[in-house]
């Protein structure tokens, strides 16, 4: 197997061994035996193959925390997700969480499924079957079954997605021919599968005339915006998240709030901060709500830790003390819930937060369902 | 392409499962020709993803069969078997795959004649059921854009 073109592809070559990766890896803070700069050396010295199966191959979230600090530009995330597509063609797997039901129900939509996810659009929401606008709404239906139990409601975000666009005039279509994003298998390393995803999702849309997809998740946004261009070519329509159109609504004046008095932190998701570069338009719809109290994190924007696991592979006692960490600067914050515009974060940090005592921890909400009662 | 014979995966426990479909075998009764059991410890080790899996590697439906609630080996398995059928039953249902390809049973000892008689008529219902659970083939729009 011939690495150099992914040490080509991800500029790993120019690693300067400098170490500045894993001195800001917030994994190898709380595990001192993951090094992503000895990662990155062994593939380059030609240790590649015990590299491949390496259970720490698994182990990054790919939070883009390194790449950030990264004098070379090495792009570390693709870097590991190519590593793992190959490790994956040579059988090798992470470990997955939620006894792989995730991972299973991704595999099953790449098939023919027609299913029914739309069952949680009542009366008082405006969708159309022909409109400018497409709702993406991503995996919510399932996690509002799986995840039932940490009390995520992961379903009132799609709620009050719709909510809010009605609001702003807008009639979104939502599909019950949408498939998960995939990128989760992306992360898990299989590439087939993510593709297959893609191209359904592309398809679907561009045979709906949609011509703007609004998302709800940072992961889908991310993957439609960064890795479905690269995998299956450029997007015949715009993509959008939801703080993004709301924001803008906002300054035009077609949108405003009733006042809720709190105060709220904002987690930025890595995919929609460091790899998107979204910081502002989540905290411009929340200073839009007369009351609100904004209160920062110490490690805010581009420096903001991650939730601690991503693509619902290897989380363990690492993940767990990464969220403590998380959790402990939201409640130095001295706020009251936060608030998040990645529902996978909404859940890692919720589910961290049932082995922690009730002075460590602090309610963790989707933006959009938050910002749903501003709506009167 | 049609299929005349269901493929069916019949998951059993250990013990009044599999001691009734064993009992079943001994006194000659023949098993519908697509059923393919396969035994695990207790039906409460099954999670959601399995019976999905059996879905994905192209069963046209899944029946679990375990020992009665207050007769279960391990006190909570059968139990706790019902409660992910429950589960795994809404996942379907938003998967779009019918109902009806799914069969959660509980049975006592010896009740290999019954036990044959509720696979029969599974496989019975699957076979009166259109279509298979999930098309293999992609339609035909799509993948003209793979690359690699």
């Amino acid at each position: 197997m011939n690495f150099q073109p992914i040490l080509q592809r991800t500029h790993a070559y120019l690693c300067a061994d400098c170490g500045k990766c894993t001195g800001s890896c917030p994994l190898a803070r709380v595990d001192p035996a993951y090094s992503p700069r000895r990662i990155v050396e062994r593939v380059i010295h030609g240790d590649a193959a015990t590299v491949v199966t390496d259970p720490q191959l698994w182990d990054c979230m790919t939070c883009g925390l390194c790449s950030t600090r990264c004098p070379s530009s090495v792009d570390f995330q693709r870097f590991i997700i190519e590593m793992r597509a190959v490790a994956y063609r040579t059988s090798e797997r992470g470990v997955y969480a939620h006894d792989g039901i995730l991972q299973e129900i991704m595999r099953l939509q790449t098939m023919n499924v027609h299913q029914n996810r739309t069952g949680w659009i009542g009366d008082e929401l405006r969708t159309s079957d022909d409109d400018e606008y497409l709702y993406f709404v991503g995996c919510l239906p399932y996690y509002d079954l799986i995840f039932a139990d940490l009390g995520v409601q992961a379903i009132d975000i799609a709620r009050n997605a719709v909510r809010l666009l009605n609001r702003a005039g807008i009639a979104p279509m939502v599909s019950n021919e949408e498939r998960c994003c995939g990128a989760d298998l992306l992360l898990a390393g299989d590439v087939d599968s993510f593709r297959k995803l893609a191209e359904l999702n592309v398809h679907m849309i561009e045979a709906s005339g949609a011509k703007k997809v609004v998302f709800t998740c940072a992961e889908c946004y991310n993957a439609f915006k960064n890795d479905y261009p690269t995998y299956v070519g450029p997007l015949p329509f715009e993509t959008a998240h939801l703080t993004e159109l709301l924001a803008e609504e906002l300054e035009a004046g077609g949108l405003a709030f009733e006042p809720l008095s709190a105060r709220v932190t904002y987690h930025d998701p890595c995919r929609m901060g460091r790899f998107l570069k979204v910081y502002e338009p989540p905290r411009a719809v929340l200073a839009a709500v007369p009351g609100l109290e904004l209160s920062e994190m110490e490690d805010n924007r581009e420096r903001a830790i991650c939730c601690g696991s991503t693509g619902w592979i290897n989380c363990g006692p690492s993940a767990k003390a990464i969220q403590k960490e998380k959790m402990r600067q939201a409640r130095e914050t001295g706020a009251s819930v936060m608030l998040t515009t990645c529902p996978k974060c909404q859940i890692h940090l919720s589910c961290a937060s049932r082995d922690l005592d009730a002075g460590q921890k602090i309610e963790v909400m989707d933006l959009t369902s938050w910002i749903g009662q501003a709506l009167g | 392409m049609a299929r005349t014979e269901p493929r069916v995966v019949v998951l059993t426990c250990n013990w009044n499962a599999l001691q009734s479909l064993d009992q079943a075998g001994k006194q000659r009764f023949a098993l519908p020709p697509g059923v393919r059991p396969l035994k695990v410890t207790c039906m409460g080790q099954v999670g959601s993803s399995a019976i999905l899996k059996a879905f994905e590697k192209g069963a046209d439906g899944v029946m679990l069969v375990a020992c009665a609630p207050e007769e279960c080996h391990y006190e909570f398995g059968s139990r706790r078997a019902a409660e992910m059928f429950k589960e795994v039953r809404q996942l379907t249902a938003l998967l779009g795959i019918h109902g009806d390809r799914l069969q959660f049973t509980q049975v006592g000892t010896g009740e290999g004649a019954n036990l044959v008689g509720r696979l029969q008529d599974f496989v019975d219902r699957l076979a009166s059921l259109a279509e298979e659970p999930i098309h293999r083939q992609q339609p035909s729009a799509i993948g003209e854009g793979a690359a690699d």
